[in-house]
């Protein structure tokens, strides 16, 4: 009983398999679909195992389709694991739900808990009676809300006419509303713009700060991870790759540098050739298709080897180096994870992925 | 307060349902052209009987009737089911199942707000029209207050219905055919689209055995005023018995349900 004091989320081997039926092509196949008893299993979360301490603000990542929305509703209590043995808050989460949904709360990114046709304040009322949120409890929220981010505006607006930013702030808020132990967020910041995002990471961070609240956060994008976790738990096809503090990772790829290249010329090529040049980094183009990167790893081979080589058959025209990034490790992670399964089924195609 | 949250829903359907003032508007025109059609074809069906009564109900009964049954209709039809076939495509059933309340409950409530506002604005004006045009067929007396009590069970037990069979979504993740099936055998068993008096007599025998006649038939007989006070309260006893079972029937079905879920999206 001690650990659930201290642990906000106990997850051990958990694993979730779905049915999904073999669909057949064309309509002769879709025909026969219905009188087929032909299923596969799909493992999406296979054998996890964490343990979150409360006031902690993890990053859960992994690419499109690696498991994350499956564990958060596991964790949840909307789906009921195949295999291993959750707790959440003490408690199995999908027995008595109604009873642990008063502990937690969620943002799923995209889909809004907010009634549609009414303005703000009508949703937080209603949330206050279901969540049987105290009087003096729920003041105090709103106004420690309004010490953060400028809601007086919001509150009288129907949550249809607000824009994306603003619905996603309305969400996030509703979701800390009753002041729960947890909250998940399953990809708050997704399609906004940079001083929106700015602006919910410094909201996320107050209130973990203030209420203790545990954070669990799913994103595509490193600067929420920058800006709020300490520890990120990466899974990529349902295994979990990575477990540790941000400044382990960036300690573990210490040896890593980012050489970054102006080369005359056309960047699409270049890149395929320098891939098969040299096989031991791994090649990329920066967002702006202004910049060749070369991962380098120090310890297998120094950078000014690395860039001799290149200089001998390109003119380099502009360079610079720099410290490996967040968003480069966890590339790197994936490729790494990939190019182990890669060897396993067929896959060769590793180089022309973009940044 | 636990029955607070359950007001609040209601309210905020109320809220809800008069933002949308056209909406609300056009149910109102469409309510009486759908009346209108009515008149017309049991006018003729009467007219080529050649009898006063047909089935020992005369015109205007079967009129009042009819009409009554669609104003009940067209407050008590919550479309439940596309709700739920709707939460659980888009994936919002996530949303749903983390409220600290049952799901069954949350989405009833959410409705009522609703009921109330379509009570108030198709079935008391038709009731009010239909009564000043019939002049004084349906008494006013206790009648209106069994009514009352029989519409509740009824509200229930289409409540419970509907739940059922969009509780059958989970398993076939499509709402289409399920629902239009559903709602065919709902108004006709019910006596919504004929009543029932006219219903050859194997079939009525049937009927009378189905939880069906409960949701149209009894509050609409009973609002006629024509029935003996025991006859009334086998009526609702036979009501509240559907109202039980079904209530009971459908949260069971839905925790063995729901725990087959695959919530989709995300």
């Amino acid at each position: 009983m001690k650990e659930n004091n201290e642990c906000a989320i106990v997850m051990k081997g958990i694993s979730k398999e779905f049915k999904v039926l073999n669909r057949r092509e064309g309509l002769k196949g879709s025909l026969l679909d219905l009188f087929s008893r032909d299923y596969k299993t799909v493992t999406a979360v296979d054998d996890i195992s964490i343990e979150i301490p409360r006031g902690q603000i993890v990053g859960y990542l992994g690419p499109n389709g690696a498991g994350k929305s499956t564990t958060i509703k596991m964790m949840t209590g909307v789906l009921e694991p195949t295999r291993g043995e959750l707790l959440v808050n003490g408690a199995v989460p999908y027995k008595n739900r109604a009873k642990n949904a008063e502990k937690i709360g969620v943002v799923f990114g995209q889909r809004s808990q907010l009634w549609w046709a009414l303005p703000l304040t009508e949703s937080f009322n209603i949330l206050k009676d279901i969540y049987m949120i105290p009087d003096q409890e729920y003041k105090d929220m709103l106004e420690f809300y309004q010490s953060l981010v400028d809601i007086e505006p919001l509150l009288h607006k129907p949550v249809r006419q607000m824009s994306l930013g603003q619905r996603t702030l309305s969400d996030i808020l509703a979701a800390f509303l009753h002041n729960p132990g947890i909250v998940f967020l399953d990809e708050p910041t997704i399609g906004l713009d940079v001083s929106m995002k700015s602006k919910i990471r410094t909201l996320i961070h107050a209130l973990n700060q203030e209420k203790g609240t545990t954070v669990i956060l799913t994103t595509h994008d490193m600067g929420d991870v920058d800006a709020l976790c300490r520890r990120i738990v990466i899974i990529d096809h349902g295994k979990m790759l990575y477990d540790n503090d941000i400044e382990h990772l960036r300690r573990f790829f210490g040896s890593y540098r980012t050489l970054k290249l102006r080369l005359s010329g056309d960047k699409k090529a270049q890149l395929e050739k320098l891939t098969a040049e040299i096989p031991e980094c791994s090649v990329g183009i920066t967002e702006d298709e202004e910049w060749i990167t070369v991962l380098v790893d120090e310890e297998k081979r120094k950078v000014m080897d690395v860039l001799s080589q290149i200089q001998n058959s390109y003119t380099v025209r502009d360079m610079q180096l720099e410290e490996i990034s967040t968003e480069d490790v966890i590339r790197k992670i994936y490729e790494d994870a990939d190019r182990e399964n890669g060897a396993a089924s067929e896959e060769t195609e590793e180089g022309s992925e973009s940044k | 307060m636990k029955v607070k949250k359950y007001i609040t829903l209601l309210k905020a359907g109320v809220i809800e349902s008069v933002q949308f003032r056209l909406s609300l508007f056009i149910m109102i025109v469409g309510n009486m052209l759908y009346l209108i059609l009515i008149y017309y074809l049991w006018n003729a069906i009467y007219a080529s009987a050649g009898t006063d009564k047909v089935n020992n109900m005369t015109f205007s009964d079967t009129l009042i009737y009819l009409v009554l049954a669609t104003a009940i209709f067209n407050f008590m039809e919550m479309y439940a089911v596309w709700e739920i076939g709707r939460d659980i495509q888009s994936g919002k059933m996530a949303l749903n199942l983390i409220k600290p309340m049952e799901y069954r409950s949350y989405l009833f409530w959410s409705y009522t707000g609703g009921l109330v506002t379509n009570f108030v604005a198709t079935f008391l004006p038709t009731f009010i029209v239909i009564r000043i045009v019939t002049k004084d067929t349906i008494p006013l007396g206790l009648n209106l207050l069994y009514f009352l009590v029989s519409v509740l069970m009824a509200v229930e037990i289409n409540y419970s219905i509907d739940f059922m069979v969009g509780t059958i979504c989970l398993f076939t993740e499509s709402i289409w055919g399920i629902n239009i099936m559903k709602q065919v055998v709902v108004l006709l068993l019910s006596g919504a689209t004929i009543p029932i008096a006219f219903f050859p007599e194997t079939l009525k025998t049937v009927v009378y055995l189905l939880p069906f006649q409960a949701i149209y038939n009894t509050p609409l007989t009973i609002l006629l005023g024509k029935e003996s006070f025991e006859n009334v309260v086998m009526m609702l006893g036979v009501q509240l018995f559907w109202c039980l079972f079904l209530g009971i029937a459908s949260r069971v079905f839905w925790n063995i349900s729901v725990k087959q879920i695959t919530v989709n999206g995300g």
